[in-house]
């Protein structure tokens, strides 16, 4: 049951974006379509799971006195490793990831869970806490990518839905403001507004 | 967990630390290396292929770019142009906000733009990197190289042969290729004169 909430409570109790409020940067610069939010979002995921288990691996090891130093290493040739590959053999991902893999190494859930989870506890318990924290992150970018590019670009994931809908016919009109990194933040703060009246005791006093 | 770590240990395992990471990263760029250039080649000839309307995958790039394109003229300013069978493909190199953005216009023998292709190395995906998209590369499809560059604008009136919509959102990216056409049409646009004497001689 312990392993099933490490993997549980990042989804809602302990979201990373709506409740530790980390990697909001790439959430608002990446979430203007769903396709790049989606691939960031399974990017950030096998970061952090494997970036996780590495540090916990090594975390007896690591002198605490440059454990921030040693835990950047580990992520940044994890993620050039990474880039590496998708270049060799799937070159038409690694070209939709463009810059998003400079920002999977600044992204703070990536090295807020290495210091705060990873650091501590045991690599299979850090395996899960990794994914749970990247599938939590991922359900916030394809909610945002989803809603920015319907109501944004009138299209999802390329197609034209609202074309096919007739609704440029009746007088329908694409929001602008939906694809500017703004309407992100709004979006997000409304999330995490609806996300705190459903749970009180997150409502600090 | 107090365990206290003394700076020899600190320095050696950083030392070896980075040694190692340095090691595995060298040992993947290098054997990769063949991988991702013939990629890169692959994808440069695709692009070329794509203004002129032959779709070719990455297998067959290679062959259909050999039926099709002539490559390596030098116009009389110096600079590198492809001809195919109904005109010239001329290439475009640019700055977009991020970083490098570049692309292709196959030209029929009136200069009219008949195909385009742009790609980036960096542009905020979503927006600025739309220009990679099909949606965009066709509003320039029937536009003039000739006379005076191709100009990106906002709200761009389309029966006017030198003006392009412009990206919303993608401001500086719009007007990074407004710049790299003006640069392609001080290159090329002689070039493309000639081909429009030609032209007007014949008629």
């Amino acid at each position: 049951m312990k392993n099933f909430d490490l993997i549980k409570l990042p989804f809602s109790k302990n979201n990373p974006i709506l409740v530790q409020v980390l990697g909001v940067c790439s959430c608002l610069a990446v979430t203007a379509q769903l396709k790049p939010a989606v691939v960031m979002a399974l990017s950030v995921t096998v970061v952090v799971v494997l970036a996780n288990v590495i540090i916990s691996l090594l975390r007896n090891t690591i002198p605490p006195r440059i454990r921030i130093i040693v835990q950047l290493v580990v992520v940044s040739t994890l993620v050039v490793l990474v880039d590496q590959v998708l270049k060799a053999y799937v070159y038409d991902v690694s070209k939709q990831l463009s810059v998003f893999v400079g920002l999977i190494i600044t992204n703070c859930i990536v090295m807020g869970r290495l210091e705060a989870f990873a650091m501590v506890q045991k690599p299979w318990a850090s395996l899960l806490d990794g994914l749970g924290n990247g599938l939590g992150y991922s359900v916030i970018l394809i909610v945002l990518g989803f809603v920015r590019e319907l109501f944004g670009s009138g299209t999802l994931w390329g197609y034209p839905v609202m074309e096919k809908l007739g609704l440029y016919g009746i007088g329908y009109e694409n929001n602008g403001l939906m694809i500017m990194p703004p309407m992100a933040l709004i979006l997000v703060g409304l999330i995490i507004w609806w996300h705190r009246s459903r749970n009180k005791d997150l409502c600090e006093q | 967990m107090k365990k206290t770590f003394s700076n020899t240990y600190i320095f050696i395992y950083s030392a070896v630390l980075v040694v190692v990471a340095a090691l595995i990263l060298t040992v993947v760029a290098v054997s990769l290396k063949p991988l991702q250039t013939r990629n890169q080649q692959a994808e440069t000839k695709q692009m070329i292929l794509k203004t002129i309307g032959v779709e070719a995958t990455r297998e067959n790039a290679d062959k259909l770019y050999a039926e099709h394109i002539t490559e390596n003229e030098l116009c009389d300013k110096g600079y590198i142009y492809y001809s195919y069978k109904g005109g010239v493909i001329i290439p475009l190199h640019g700055t977009g906000l991020w970083g490098p953005i570049w692309g292709y216009l196959a030209l029929d023998g009136n200069g009219i733009v008949v195909g385009a292709v742009f790609d980036h190395k960096g542009e905020t995906p979503g927006l600025g990197g739309e220009i990679a998209s099909d949606k965009f590369a066709q509003r320039f499809i029937g536009k003039k190289f000739s006379g005076q560059p191709i100009v990106l604008r906002k709200n761009a009136d389309k029966g006017n042969p030198y003006e392009v919509d412009a990206i919303s959102g993608g401001t500086m990216t719009s007007n990074g290729v407004t710049a790299m056409m003006e640069d392609a049409f001080e290159r090329y646009s002689s070039l493309n004169a000639l081909t429009i004497d030609n032209k007007e001689d014949e008629q």
